[in-house]
């Protein structure tokens, strides 16, 4: 594991490198020129820490299934009689998802795949993803609130 | 897993949120408003919103920091 990391870093590295150089002309000062050119280092380690997760994974290996979050959303010794019926909302909001939405959510807000690794996994990037998540969450919000189950606006503090 | 009685982290999606791209542009810049003391929200907001909820920015934001605040001012050997 060690030196597969040792690996990664070294080809961060060489890529971020030739990521700098090719976008010399695009510093504008706005902070140190090594502070701008760290940056680059850590878009290619996310990338590749991302990917090399990944390639790690087995094959058979699934998400979270929706048909299994009844079981998850199922309330808990303890919960409130609002928290269950909170969550008894959430999921039937879950299901009115579009596929995509769905599948963005449950892998993770419910599975905590991180989400370049499911970017790897659909092709796609991670701006693409996050926007399918915002409007997932959108759209639940939405869906409790019609439901009677608003989900009050965190404190954004 | 994911511990769903946090509803309103789960949930969150705030409004003015400026998305992944838009933070990647600059953020060498906010993180040098933050190791200055300043409030790097007063100047990039969509973008502090968007830390808050993006959890792949806000892990490239936190390494970014940390390199910043430990090597920044390193000298070529």
């Amino acid at each position: 594991m060690g030196a597969e990391f040792d690996d990664l870093a070294q080809q961060a590295a060489n890529d971020a490198l030739i990521n700098v150089l090719a976008r010399l002309d695009d510093f504008r000062g706005l902070s140190r020129f090594t502070t701008w050119a760290y940056k680059f280092v850590m878009f290619e380690v996310s990338g590749k820490v991302a990917r090399h997760i990944w390639r790690g994974q087995s094959p058979s290996r699934e998400g979270l299934a929706f048909e299994q979050l009844p079981d998850l959303l199922a309330p808990q010794p303890g919960d409130r009689i609002e928290q269950r019926e909170q969550l008894k909302a959430l999921a039937v909001a879950i299901g009115e998802l579009t596929d995509r939405q769905r599948q963005v959510f449950v892998a993770i807000a419910l599975n905590e795949v991180p989400i370049d690794v499911l970017a790897v996994q659909l092709g796609t990037n991670r701006n693409a993803i996050y926007k399918n998540l915002f409007d997932a969450r959108r759209n639940l919000r939405a869906s409790m609130a019609a439901a009677g189950h608003p989900v009050p606006e965190e404190d954004a503090a | 897993m994911a511990d769903l009685r946090r509803l309103d982290e789960f949930l969150r999606a705030e409004a003015g949120d400026a998305g992944c791209t838009a933070g990647e542009d600059i953020l060498d810049a906010y993180i040098e408003l933050e190791l200055a003391g300043e409030d790097p929200a007063r100047v990039f907001p969509g973008t502090a919103i968007h830390l808050r909820s993006c959890p792949g920015c806000r892990a490239d934001h936190n390494g970014l920091l940390e390199a910043a605040r430990r090597f920044a001012d390193a000298q070529p050997e």
